[in-house]
Formats: C-alpha cells, sequence, structure tokens
C-alpha cells in the first residue's frame, strides 16, 4: 500500500499539474509577481539600510584634551575611554597629527607657517561606539572626565541622521509587511481557485473511500512546487537585474551609493522568499480544500 | 429516523424505519422531493438524522467518527444519476482510482480493472477518455467503477435519470445481475416502468414518509 500510495501520489501531482496547467501557470504567475514586487523592495530596503548603516558606522566622539592636563590624566582618560563597555575603539591623534590633517584638508594656504612652533590644535581621542546610536549619551558622559576639554560628535547633524534613518527603517517595515500580507492574500485565494475548480475531482475521491490525507497530498505537493516555482523565477530575475544594477552604479562612477554585493543580496532575499513561497503554497492549497473535504 | 435540513423547516424524513436484508435487491421510489436522495445521502453518511439511528452492517453510522467515514465507503458501490466521473480520465483510470485509495497494488489494480470494465461490456473502451463515452457508457464506467472494489452494498441514485429507455434497460439488467453475485442493490427512482418490470421490493416515500412496502411490487400498486 505504501509504496503503491507514494507513487501514485508523485504521480498524481504530475498529472495534476499538466491536467490543469493554465490554471497552475496562472496561479504560478500570480505568486512569481507577487513576490518580485516584494523582492524589489526588500532589494531597496536592504540597501537602504545598509547605506544608512555605513553612514552611522563613520559617525564617531572627538574627545578633545585639555592642554593643560599632565600625563597620568592623559593616560588615565586613555584608559577609561578605551575600557569603557560602550565604546568600540578608542584611538589617540597628537596635535601634530591633527595639524598634518589641516594642512591635507587645506593645501597650500598653511604655507610659511612654522607647525613645529606654534600649534595651537589640541590632541585628541577619536572614539567609536559599539552602538552608533549612543553616541549622544556617550558624548555628555565623556565631558564630565577629568582632562577633557570638549567633546564633539557632530552635534544636530547626528540628531537629524537617526531621526531620518528611523523613519526610513519603520517606513521600509510596514511598507514590507503590508507587501507580505497582500502576498499571502493574493497567493491563497489564487490557489483556493484553482482547488475550487477541481471540487467536483475532490468529492469523487471522498465518495470513492479516499482519506482526506491521500486526496490533500497531491494537492499539497502541487501547492509546495507551485510556490517554490513562484519564489526561485523572481530570484533568478532580481539576481540578474540587481548584478546590472550594481555594475551601471560602478561604471557611472556613483561610489557613495555603497550597495551591497548580488551574492549577499539574493542569498539574504532567498532565506525570505523561499520559504514564503513554499509555505503559502502548502497552507493555501491545505486550507482551501478543507471546505470541500468535509463531504 | 428523521432527518430536518435546517431547524424549523419541514421534515425530508419523518419517523423512517425499514430493514433491508443482505443481498436483497430494493427499490425507493417517490415523487420528486419525497426524499429518496435525502436517505441515500444517510446511508452514505453524507448527511447525519436528526433523530433516530442508522445501522449498515450491523454498526449504527450516526455515530461513526468522520475519520471513519472513508472505510464506511470503500464497502458500499455508489452510482449517481450525472455519473460523477473525472471526464478527463480514461475509463480505466477512473475505475483504477477506486481501488488505489483502498490500497490495492498495481498489480491487482492491473488485473481487477478490465475484469469489471469487461462485466459491463466495455471490454473496448479501457482507454477512452469519459468525456468520449456515450451516457449509457459513462454509466457503465460508474458501475465498474462501484463494483470495483466487490462492495458489499450498490446504491444507486436514480441511476438511468438520464439515459434513453434502451441504455436503461441495459444498465438495470447490469444492476441485477450484480445483485445475483451476492451484493445488496437499493435503487432509488421513479422511473415506472422500471420497478414494474423487474418485480423486487419497493419502499415508497411520501413527502418523506414511508407510506408503501411491497416484496415483488409494482410502483403502481403500492401507489
Amino acid at each position: 500500500m505504501f509504496i503503491s500510495g507514494f507513487f501514485y501520489i508523485i504521480g498524481e501531482t504530475v498529472k495534476g499539474l499538466y491536467r490543469n496547467r493554465w490554471m497552475c501557470i496562472t496561479s504560478t504567475g500570480v505568486v512569481i509577481v507577487t513576490l518580485l514586487m516584494l523582492g524589489i523592495f526588500m532589494l531597496v530596503n536592504l540597501n537602504i539600510s545598509h547605506i544608512t548603516d555605513t553612514v552611522k558606522d563613520q559617525v564617531e566622539i572627538v574627545v578633545y584634551i585639555d592642554e593643560f592636563a599632565n600625563q597620568q590624566t592623559r593616560d588615565e582618560l586613555g584608559r577609561k575611554l578605551s575600557t569603557h563597555q560602550g565604546v568600540e575603539e578608542a584611538r589617540y591623534v597628537s596635535s601634530e597629527e591633527h595639524m598634518r590633517r589641516l594642512q591635507r584638508q587645506l593645501g597650500g594656504m598653511l604655507e610659511g607657517y612654522d607647525t613645529n612652533l606654534e600649534n595651537p590644535l589640541l590632541a585628541s581621542y577619536e572614539v567609536r561606539t559599539v552602538v552608533p546610536e549612543a553616541v549622544m549619551a556617550l558624548a555628555e558622559e565623556f565631558e564630565t572626565y577629568p582632562g577633557v576639554s570638549a567633546v564633539f560628535y557632530g552635534q544636530g547633524y547626528v540628531e537629524n541622521l537617526f531621526a531620518v534613518t528611523g523613519v526610513v527603517q519603520m517606513v521600509g517595515l510596514a511598507l514590507m509587511a503590508g507587501l507580505s500580507v497582500t502576498a499571502i492574500f493574493l497567493i491563497s485565494h489564487t490557489i483556493k481557485l484553482t482547488v475550487m475548480m477541481r471540487k467536483r475531482e475532490i468529492s469523487i475521491m471522498k465518495y470513492v473511500g479516499a482519506t482526506n490525507w491521500f486526496i490533500r497530498w497531491p494537492f499539497v505537493l502541487e501547492g509546495l512546487l507551485m510556490g517554490f516555482a513562484g519564489a526561485v523565477v523572481p530570484l533568478a530575475g532580481l539576481y540578474y537585474l540587481y548584478q546590472y544594477s550594481v555594475e551601471w552604479v560602478v561604471v557611472n562612477n556613483l561610489v557613495f551609493l555603497n550597495l551591497l554585493p548580488p551574492q549577499t543580496v539574493i542569498i539574504e532575499l532567498a532565506t525570505y522568499l523561499v520559504p514564503l513561497g513554499t509555505g503559502l503554497g502548502i497552507l493555501g492549497s491545505t486550507f482551501s480544500m478543507g471546505r470541500f473535504l468535509k463531504v | 429516523m428523521c432527518m430536518k435540513y435546517e431547524k424549523g423547516s419541514r421534515y425530508a424524513l419523518e419517523d423512517v424505519s425499514f430493514t433491508i436484508d443482505r443481498g436483497e435487491f430494493a427499490f425507493f421510489v417517490g415523487s420528486s422531493g419525497a426524499g429518496k436522495s435525502t436517505l441515500m445521502k444517510l446511508i452514505i453518511r453524507e448527511l447525519r438524522p436528526t433523530d433516530g439511528s442508522l445501522k449498515i452492517f450491523g454498526r449504527d453510522v450516526t455515530r461513526l467518527p468522520r475519520r471513519r467515514l472513508p472505510y464506511l465507503r470503500r464497502n458500499i458501490g455508489m452510482v449517481f444519476q450525472d455519473f460523477r466521473l473525472m471526464e478527463d480520465r480514461s475509463a480505466f483510470d477512473n475505475v483504477a482510482f477506486a481501488m488505489m485509495v483502498t490500497g490495492s497494488s498495481r498489480k491487482e489494480i492491473r488485473k481487477r480493472v478490465p475484469h469489471v470494465l469487461g462485466l459491463v461490456g466495455l471490454q473496448d473502451k479501457f482507454n477512452v477518455r469519459v468525456c468520449d463515452l456515450s451516457g449509457g457508457e459513462q454509466q457503465r464506467v460508474g458501475l465498474a467503477r462501484a463494483i470495483a472494489n466487490s462492495p458489499a452494498m450498490i446504491i444507486a441514485d436514480e441511476p438511468t435519470g438520464n439515459l434513453d429507455p434502451g441504455t436503461t434497460l441495459d444498465i438495470m439488467n447490469l444492476l441485477r445481475s450484480i445483485n445475483l453475485r451476492g451484493t445488496t442493490v437499493l435503487i432509488a427512482t421513479h422511473n415506472r416502468e422500471i420497478v414494474d418490470r423487474f418485480k423486487k421490493r419497493v419502499i415508497y416515500l411520501e413527502n418523506g414518509r414511508l407510506v408503501g412496502d411491497e416484496q415483488k411490487g409494482i410502483y403502481t400498486h403500492v401507489h
């Protein structure tokens, strides 16, 4: 029974897909279009997150050392900063290094200025925080440390950046949730239509004494295959589309658009879209059948 | 037993009580709405009676759990007025399907299906799709499917309702020959000619009530 039943189910799945090929193609088409839309949006959202994360990573706190602080105070400040839980890295920058940077930035404008004799720039620690959003709170704390002259972290600019990225992320999540719900609704209804077209077949199966699972399995497998195809096809399309976009960005020298590599993006999309597609296919066919099985 | 489709509505069947012996051949007759189809649906447990019990093969099917229904139905071959075949499949596939669901092996199916299709006179139409068969031939496929698993009982709801008189007689003769092999046959019909011709037990229903039950009855007599 088991072997013949197994072959029957596989055979029926293949035959069912062939017999109802136009309906299956339509259903799979709906899955493809819906997941393609979701995929495009995810691609955009992933890259926006990536770009904002990159910008956030560049946010740092500059802790200027009081020019009158003695060596012990300076060393103690360096130790406190680098061992702080919220700090990823605290790098010492001498006043000479600051001057060299300034000269590089201003080019020839400091020509004739004896930097060895008159260097008014203060030495500092450049602090990168573990969590970029913590800069404001940490800057306030560092200001109270002995030996600190001033603390800068791009006040005003950083607050705006975090506010904007916060909104972008919230909107992104809301749109993704909305699109996912739409995808679930569209796909499950299309599969329901496929099952409804075969309700006569299902009722005949019931009359001749087929168990519910015997009837369900071929439909479940069909749903799985349709959902899987509906996820893999847009994935392949998105991969080539995205690869082309990345190349276009490089060719047109738009380096500020720091896009994620295609492989990384596709893996991320696949881990979401493939289970979503196949899961919806299986659940769609299983639940759509419930009503017809009560004969 | 009694049967109401909805609370407050009139009885589709009211205080109906009868016994059918193993191997019997019986007609359920009556005009449209008399309750014949409801009775057939109760026998295969498509419906449950509102009140009372219905014992089939000695077991009260009204208490049968839903998951046990397939096993009840495997012992009852069903024949319908509209044939209820999978029209895009061959005659062979339709009969084989009924055996497949009961767990028959491929070997058994390959042996048995041609045999039953031969019994109903379709030995040369195994591979013809059902939609390409005539009405009479489709009903023969329905009969072959009903007897494929050698059920103890065949129930037929207006099995000749869509057939011409000549084909009707063929189908009825097939049902009689199935009965002669020991299978209980219950037929719901309002075809007077057939009932009168076969002179079998006739159970008459009117407005959901059993109003007559006669061995070797004639439609007109009972009426």
